[in-house]
């Protein structure tokens, strides 16, 4: 059974009325148990992953001339030192690894994502505004509150699971609206049609350590790839909340981001695996996906069967 | 009455729906990422998410450093090759036109000293614009520099 076949017909006719139930369910509309927990898991693991594999403990040799503190960290005067940097490391890592196998995990996974966020907190406290790891933070956010007693075998879809899972969709729809929307706002439509994604592209080892700088002056040498690059980057961004009504596409756009993300990591050397995995993570009904998969091999296999009785009678 | 009658609707009980801890949660999330995302502010967590919003062409002025020698000859050394500390101070060195000479000598020193840790003959440090443009020339892309040397502080003897 699928959250679709659930959904009670919207109440009334106006096209208000069903724009505001449709607004109504992409946030507190039903999922199932087994996708709330997969997601809850999955976010778990990759904070955890965060936690345990970022470089943090360099950064406590961060001259105080050159730290500059988030806001929420202001009353800091300078980079904690790299015992803080492994103590937070360690209780993130290990409340992470808790709220994956399910231990206390509403506690568990409120301590992994405030260590997260202390954590990248302290990285973003050196003037430049990062963003690599705030999708997974926003997105991961609502799950602060998600049931933690999920009935994972009941395939119902029910409103009480449904609601972390449906706005963290939102919020992952909202941050690449918003990236889109800002592109537009400060640069206009020729962003993706001009010659930025050219530049962007040959300037990008300078940015970052790309891996593959081969790849920057091909797309520079390129325009109409530089241009297609940038219509495909702002037009994946400002359509993005489709994802929000139109569960199909779902799909689609966790593999646009998967391939934005690394073709950035690519050309400019920038780390955003979070997003690419974080992505489809959320947006993927990964136990739907599963059940479905094993329904079409048990149909396959009752045709195969099927035909071959048939064969057999002939 | 039986058991399945009492049963609510599947995804339509009374309680089946999210608690009202979590309608504040969504309300207060949603609040936290729209105001500053159609603004265009950053008070991290809190951003507008304005990811490479401005359009590049083929010029560019970057803030870089570049170590002296002893005797007196000057390299640029990039940020990307300095520890993880050091990495990111373009945005402090962009802020250092409208800070005290204190200030932009702190800045200096430290980072002479994250150069010193990688160059540890640097005598002093050399903080820069760096005009670059990218042109065209005999089929393949080049990087032109015009460095424009903004603050100099030297090792302590």
């Amino acid at each position: 059974m699928t959250a679709a076949t659930v959904r009670p017909q919207p109440p009334g006719r106006t096209a208000g009325e069903r724009v505001r139930w449709a607004l109504h369910e992409a946030l507190w509309g039903p999922e199932t148990g087994s996708r709330l927990v997969v997601v809850h898991v999955g976010l778990s693991l990759l904070i955890g992953a965060r936690i345990a594999l970022g470089s943090y403990r360099q950064l406590a040799i961060t001259p105080p001339a050159l730290f500059d503190p988030v806001p929420f960290l202001g009353w800091l005067d300078r980079m904690p030192s790299a015992e803080v940097f492994v103590a937070l490391q360690v209780v993130g890592a290990l409340a992470a690894l808790a709220a994956a196998l399910r231990r206390r995990p509403r506690l568990a996974f409120a301590v992994a994502w405030i260590c997260y966020l202390v954590l990248a907190g302290l990285r973003g406290s050196r003037g430049k505004v990062l963003h690599n790891d705030l999708l997974l933070l926003w997105a991961s956010a609502p799950f602060l509150l998600a049931p933690t007693r999920v009935d994972t075998g009941d395939r119902t879809p029910r409103r009480r699971y449904g609601w972390p899972v449906r706005t963290s969709i939102v919020i992952i729809a909202l941050i690449y609206w918003f990236a889109g929307y800002h592109k537009l706002r400060r640069s206009g439509p020729s962003w993706a049609y001009g010659d930025n994604m050219r530049y962007l592209s040959l300037y990008g080892p300078s940015i970052g350590a790309s891996p593959w700088p081969g790849l920057a002056t091909w797309v520079g040498d390129n325009i109409w790839v530089a241009r297609a690059a940038g219509v495909f980057i702002l037009g994946t961004e400002l359509t993005f909340p489709v994802v929000i009504f139109v569960r199909p596409a779902r799909v689609l756009y966790a593999l646009a981001a998967v391939f934005l993300h690394i073709t950035t990591w690519l050309l400019l050397g920038l780390d955003y695996w979070a997003w690419a995995i974080t992505v489809p993570l959320v947006l993927i009904d990964w136990p739907g996906a599963l059940a479905g998969a094993r329904r079409r091999r048990a149909a396959a296999r009752t045709r195969a069967a099927a035909g071959a009785g048939a064969g057999a009678a002939a | 009455m039986s058991d399945v009658a009492a049963a609510p609707a599947a995804g339509r009980g009374s309680d089946d729906r999210a608690p009202r801890g979590a309608r504040w949660l969504v309300g207060i999330l949603l609040v936290l990422l729209l105001v500053p995302g159609l603004i265009g502010f950053d008070a991290w967590p809190l951003t507008g998410w304005r990811l490479f919003s401005l359009a590049r062409d083929a010029h560019q002025t970057r803030w870089v450093i570049q170590a002296v020698e002893p005797g007196g000859d000057r390299r640029v050394v990039s940020l990307e090759d300095l520890p993880l500390a050091y990495r990111h101070a373009e945005w402090p060195m962009a802020d250092l036109p409208g800070a005290s000479d204190a200030r932009r000598d702190d800045v200096c020193r430290a980072l002479l000293g994250g150069v010193r840790r990688i160059e540890p003959g640097a005598a002093a440090l050399v903080i820069a614009r760096d005009h670059e443009e990218i042109v065209h020339r005999d089929g393949r892309w080049v990087t032109t520099h015009d460095i424009e040397p903004f603050h100099t502080c030297r090792a302590a003897p």
